[in-house]
């Protein structure tokens, strides 16, 4: 029986399981850290929820309706040269 | 692989505009988010993602229909952004990011703000400023990683670097972030730094 995941090596495996890039094994390890230690907890929620607003915040800006027209009248000529 | 001699000159077929019409025009938007990132304008954001598309849709043929368009796509806009776009910037002033403690803005927000409120309006107003402040190297990691999604080898294949280099650059990238956070926080007031490391 392995001993179970220290601060320090779910700390460093972090940003590994909040990217989902984890083993199950691995990620099941630290999820059972989280729910024990709530320092970590603390830190992993942080983390993920700085990362959501910097996500959401940079998906507000979107391609303009201009340019979406003028690429597609750009890819129309370059189809009708042909 | 027996590609035809001048099948660079070829244009799509009409069968291979309307697969690119259905797999590539989806994701302006991301191709503009990122553009917005590398260059730092609007302008030269819609410059590049113009360049990029036309550069997408005349080598149409060299993708492989189903397979990651959006990977494809952001690897012909990263490419043309430093093949044709990348300058010389003025690097912003170097506030000395490396001496603030790695996990201050966790702890000041967790010991200030526990609900979050200054911390949700701060990042709104200055999360992009932040991005934008980072190396170059370290911002399109973050930013393909964090704001576009990508898996760590997703990014290696698009950056054409090692898996390892991905995971390490994300991680300074978001420490260099923080860093950047905190210093703007104290800027503009919301937490009063401690034992006056901070300017």
């Amino acid at each position: 029986m392995s001993k179970p995941m220290d601060c320090r090596e779910a700390g460093a495996r972090l940003q590994d399981y909040l990217k989902q890039e984890l083993t199950p094994e691995l990620a099941a390890e630290v999820r059972d850290h989280l729910v024990r230690c709530r320092g970590c907890f603390g830190h992993a929620q942080f983390e993920e929820q700085l990362v959501q607003l910097m996500e959401a915040r940079a998906r507000k800006q979107t391609c303009p309706g201009d340019l979406r027209d003028r690429i597609s009248a750009l890819l129309r000529a370059e189809a009708e040269e042909s | 692989m027996g590609v035809p001699e001048h099948s660079h000159m070829a244009e799509p077929s009409a069968a291979s505009v309307r697969s690119f019409d259905d797999e590539a025009l989806p994701h302006l938007d991301a191709l503009y988010r990122v553009a917005l990132r590398l260059t730092g304008e609007p302008a030269q954001a819609e410059d590049l993602v113009q360049d990029t598309m036309l550069k997408a849709y005349r080598s149409w043929r060299q993708y492989r229909p189903g397979t990651n368009a959006k990977g494809w796509l952001l690897t012909i806009l990263r490419n043309t952004f430093i093949n044709s776009y990348r300058r010389r910037k003025l690097e912003p002033v170097a506030m000395d990011l490396e001496a603030i403690e790695p996990h201050a803005l966790y702890r000041a927000v967790e010991s200030t703000d526990p609900e979050g409120n200054f911390f949700g309006q701060l990042v709104d107003e200055k999360v992009l400023e932040a991005v934008d402040a980072l190396p170059p190297d370290f911002r399109e990691v973050l930013v393909l990683s964090d704001i576009e999604g990508m898996r760590y080898a997703e990014i290696a294949e698009t950056l054409q670097v090692p898996v390892g280099t991905v995971k390490s650059r994300l991680f300074r990238a978001r420490r260099l972030l923080q860093a950047q956070l905190y210093a703007y926080a104290v800027e503009m007031g919301y937490i009063k730094p401690k034992d006056g490391k901070d300017e």
